[in-house]
C-alpha cells in the first residue's frame, strides 16, 4: 500500500522511553532542557486545556514546527478526541474525533508507537482539517500511562520535512513527561464533574410527611478514581404513597453518573404514571438494554403506603434492604432478587410485601457501607444488623446518622456509599399539617388522615366520610388560592375518643371573594359530616368539620 | 399519567380506575377516558370497583364525560358495587339520575351489549363535511 510505504515506523532500533542513554548523547542539551522545563511547569496548571495549550506552544517552538496537537482517548467510545491544539485550533473547536486504528492519530494510538508521515498528500488521514490547513509532514507519538495508551501527541509542518530520530525522541520525551500530568488533570476534572453531577442527582430535600422521618448519608469516594455511581431517591406518589430508591451503577465516573441520571428520571416518570413496581423495573430494564448503555445497575425500589402501613419491594441485584421492627429487632429483606437492570431484556421481577407498622425503620444502602477488604460479605451484614439494632435503641440524631456513626466506630469506609433511612412513628392524638395550596397534596392529605383515623379505631364508613369531607374543604381552599404562588393552608385534626374535629384554615393571603363553584363539594361535606361550620372574613376562611365516632378509642 | 387501565371486551372499552380521582387529575382523566372510547364503540364502561376516593371534582368529571359521550351518541356506564363507599356518595349527589350505574361488571356489560357497535356517531371531526 502506498500510504504504508510513505510512513516510517519510527521505532526502528529503539523504543521511546528505553533509549535514554542514546537520547542524552543525540539530542541537543538545550532543546532537551527546554522541554523538561515545560512539563515541570505544566504540572501547576489547574485546567487540563490550559496545561496542554502551554505545553504545545513550547513544543512548537522547541521543535520548530507549525502545528502541535493532543488527542485523548475516550475509552468508552473507542475514539480519540482533540483536546488541545496550537496552529490547528479548529481541530479542538470542531471537536474532531478519530476512531482508534483509523487515520493518522488512530494508527499511532492503536500501534502504540511513533509514526511519521513525510508527505500528507499521499497519506491516509481521516481528519480533513490537516489537509485544509496545508500540513505536509507529520510526526505523532503515543501518550502512555502505565503501559496504556491514553492519547496521541502530534506535530506538523507546512513545508515538507523529514523528521529525524532526535525529533521523535524529543516529542516522545515530552509526551511521556506530560502523560502523568494529563492523567492527573483528567482524573481531577472527572472527579469534580462527577461530584457535581452526583450531587445534583440526589434529592434537594427529603419530603415532609407527618409520621414519617427520612434521613440520608452520602459519601462520595475517599480517594483516587473510585467516583461512584451510587444514588438514592425519595418522592411522593399520588394517593399519598412514597417511593424510595437506592442504586449503584456499574462503573465509575461521568458516564456512570449520566446513566444514573437516566435511571433516576425514568423511575420517577414510570412511578408517577401509576405503574406497579414490577412493571416499573421491567420497563427500566428494557429501556437500558435497548439503548445499549452497556452499563448495568443494581437497585432496590420500595413503595410505602403509610395508611396501610405496608411496604412493597422489588430488588434488582442490590443488597437487601434492612428492616427494623418496632421491637428493635433488625432483619434483612430476604426475598427473591432479580438481575441487575440493563443486563437481560424481558427479565421478570418480583415484588414482595412487608408490614411496616408505627415504630418500624428501614435502611437502604450501597455496598460501600458494609464491604471491607479481605472480609466475607456476611461479616458486613452482621455488623450492619448489629449497628441497626444499636442505633434503633437510641434517638439522639437521625437514624441514618446513628447507623453510620455506629458502623464507623468499628471500621473505616473504603468505598463511596449511600445510606437512606426511613422511620415511621405514631401520629399522636392531635395532628397539624401545613400544606402548599396545590391539588397534588390532596392524595397525601387523605392518606395521612386515613392513617390518623385508623390509629384510634374509626370504622371504614367514618374514615371515608371524614377523609373525603376534609379533602373537599382542602380542594375548596386550593381552588381559591389560585394565583397565589406561595399559598399554604393548614389542617388540624383532633379527637377526644368520641368525636373527630378537622379544621381547615386558609392562610388568608389570597382573595376572599369566592365564586360559588364549590356547591357540590359543600353538599358532599354536609352530607358526610355531622356538622360543617364555615367562617369567612378578610383574613381567610376556616372550615370546621365534626363527626361522631361510633367506636370509642 | 393515567389513573386507569383500559381493556376491551367484545368491542366495549372498560376503564378500571385504580387511583383516586380528585382536583389533581380530574381534567386529564376526563380527556383520557373520552379518548378511550375510540371511533366506533357505542358505550364506555368506567369501573369504579377498585376506586377508593372520588371527590366532587371526580363527580363533575363523570357528568361532563357523560355529556361528551352523549354528543357522540355513546353511553357512559358506571360500575359501583353496593358495598363501595362511593355508592353512598353517588346517592348523596344523585348521580344515578344522570348516569347509568350497575353494581357489577357483568351487568354493565349486559347493558352495553344492548347497544351494538356502530350506533355511535363517528367522531364529530370525521363526520364533518368539508366546506369552503
Amino acid at each position: 500500500m502506498e500510504t504504508q510505504q510513505l510512513e516510517t515506523q519510527a521505532d526502528k532500533g529503539h523504543h521511546a522511553g528505553n533509549g535514554n542513554s542514546a537520547l542524552s548523547s543525540s539530542v541537543s542539551e538545550s532543546r532537551r532542557s527546554h522541554l523538561l522545563s515545560i512539563t515541570d511547569s505544566a504540572l501547576g496548571y489547574t485546567s487540563l486545556e490550559d496545561m496542554l495549550s502551554e505545553l504545545l506552544e513550547r513544543i512548537r517552538s522547541a521543535l520548530e514546527v507549525d502545528t502541535a496537537a493532543v488527542l485523548l482517548l475516550d475509552e468508552d467510545r473507542g475514539v480519540l478526541v482533540a483536546r488541545a491544539a496550537r496552529g490547528l485550533e479548529e481541530e479542538v473547536r470542531q471537536g474532531v474525533q478519530i476512531p482508534l486504528a483509523r487515520g493518522f492519530a488512530g494508527r499511532v494510538a492503536a500501534h502504540g508507537r511513533p509514526i511519521i508521515i513525510e508527505d500528507l498528500d499521499h497519506a491516509d488521514v481521516v481528519n480533513p482539517i490537516l489537509r485544509q490547513r496545508g500540513i505536509r509532514s507529520m510526526l505523532g507519538v503515543p501518550i502512555h500511562v502505565q503501559g496504556h495508551v491514553i492519547g496521541v501527541m502530534h506535530i506538523g509542518t507546512l513545508v515538507k520535512r523529514a523528521f529525524e530520530e532526535d525529533d521523535v525522541m524529543l516529542l516522545q520525551l515530552a509526551a511521556d513527561r506530560a502523560a502523568l500530568a494529563i492523567d492527573n488533570a483528567r482524573l481531577s476534572e472527572q472527579r469534580s464533574v462527577t461530584a457535581i453531577m452526583q450531587r445534583s442527582l440526589l434529592p434537594d430535600a427529603l419530603p415532609q410527611i407527618p409520621g414519617l422521618r427520612f434521613s440520608a448519608k452520602y459519601l462520595p469516594a475517599g480517594s483516587g478514581i473510585k467516583i461512584g455511581g451510587d444514588w438514592y431517591d425519595v418522592f411522593q406518589l399520588h394517593n399519598g404513597r412514597v417511593a424510595f430508591v437506592i442504586g449503584d451503577v456499574v462503573g465509575r465516573g461521568v458516564l456512570a453518573a449520566s446513566v444514573m441520571a437516566e435511571i433516576r428520571a425514568s423511575l420517577r416518570a414510570y412511578m408517577m404514571q401509576g405503574h406497579k413496581l414490577t412493571e416499573v423495573v421491567s420497563m427500566l430494564n428494557d429501556l437500558l438494554v435497548s439503548v445499549g448503555s452497556n452499563r448495568g445497575a443494581t437497585l432496590a425500589i420500595l413503595e410505602l403506603d403509610p395508611e396501610a402501613e405496608e411496604l412493597e419491594a422489588v430488588i434488582a441485584g442490590h443488597l437487601p434492604p434492612l428492616l427494623i421492627k418496632p421491637d428493635g429487632h433488625a432483619q434483612l429483606l430476604q426475598q427473591k432478587h432479580g438481575l441487575p437492570v440493563g443486563v437481560r431484556v424481558g427479565h421478570d421481577y418480583h415484588a414482595f410485601r412487608y408490614p411496616f407498622p408505627s415504630g418500624s425503620g428501614l435502611l437502604l444502602y450501597t455496598d460501600g457501607l458494609i464491604e471491607r477488604r479481605d472480609e466475607p460479605i456476611d461479616q458486613g451484614f452482621d455488623r450492619l444488623l448489629a449497628a441497626a439494632e444499636t442505633a434503633a435503641s437510641r434517638s439522639d440524631s437521625s437514624l441514618a446518622d446513628r447507623v453510620y456513626r455506629t458502623l464507623l466506630d468499628e471500621t473505616l469506609l473504603e468505598d463511596d456509599m449511600a445510606l437512606l433511612a426511613i422511620e415511621t412513628m405514631p401520629l399522636g392524638d392531635t395532628l397539624e399539617m401545613t400544606l402548599p395550596a396545590r391539588p397534588n397534596v390532596l392524595g397525601a392529605l387523605r392518606n395521612t388522615l386515613g392513617r390518623w383515623l385508623r390509629a384510634f379505631g374509626a370504622n371504614e364508613d367514618e374514615l371515608f366520610d371524614i377523609t373525603l369531607s376534609a379533602s373537599e374543604a382542602a380542594t375548596n381552599t386550593i381552588e381559591h388560592a389560585y394565583g397565589a404562588r406561595e399559598a399554604t393552608f393548614t389542617v388540624r385534626c383532633e379527637h377526644d375518643g368520641r368525636q373527630a374535629t378537622i379544621t381547615v384554615r386558609d392562610s388568608g393571603r389570597w382573595r376572599t371573594t369566592r365564586p360559588q363553584s364549590g356547591g357540590r363539594g359543600l353538599e358532599i361535606m354536609r352530607s358526610l359530616a355531622d356538622d360543617v361550620k364555615i367562617d369567612s372574613d378578610q383574613h381567610g376562611t376556616v372550615v370546621i368539620i365534626t363527626k361522631q365516632l361510633s367506636h370509642q378509642a | 399519567m393515567s389513573p386507569f387501565n383500559i381493556e376491551r371486551i367484545d368491542g366495549v372499552p372498560i376503564a378500571h380506575i385504580h387511583e383516586d380521582i380528585d382536583a389533581a387529575n380530574a381534567t386529564a382523566t376526563q380527556q383520557q377516558l373520552a379518548d378511550a372510547l375510540g371511533p366506533d364503540a357505542s358505550s364506555l364502561i368506567v369501573d369504579l370497583s377498585e376506586t377508593r376516593y372520588l371527590d366532587s371534582a371526580g363527580i363533575d368529571m363523570l357528568l361532563r364525560l357523560s355529556d361528551r359521550l352523549d354528543h357522540r351518541r355513546a353511553k357512559l356506564i358506571l360500575v359501583i358495587p353496593d358495598t363501595s363507599q362511593l355508592k353512598r356518595l353517588a346517592t348523596i349527589v344523585g348521580l344515578s339520575d344522570a348516569i347509568a350505574i350497575h353494581p357489577s361488571l357483568p351487568e354493565a356489560r349486559q347493558e352495553a351489549a344492548k347497544r351494538p357497535p356502530g350506533q355511535a356517531a363517528a367522531h364529530p371531526a370525521s363526520g364533518r363535511t368539508t366546506s369552503a
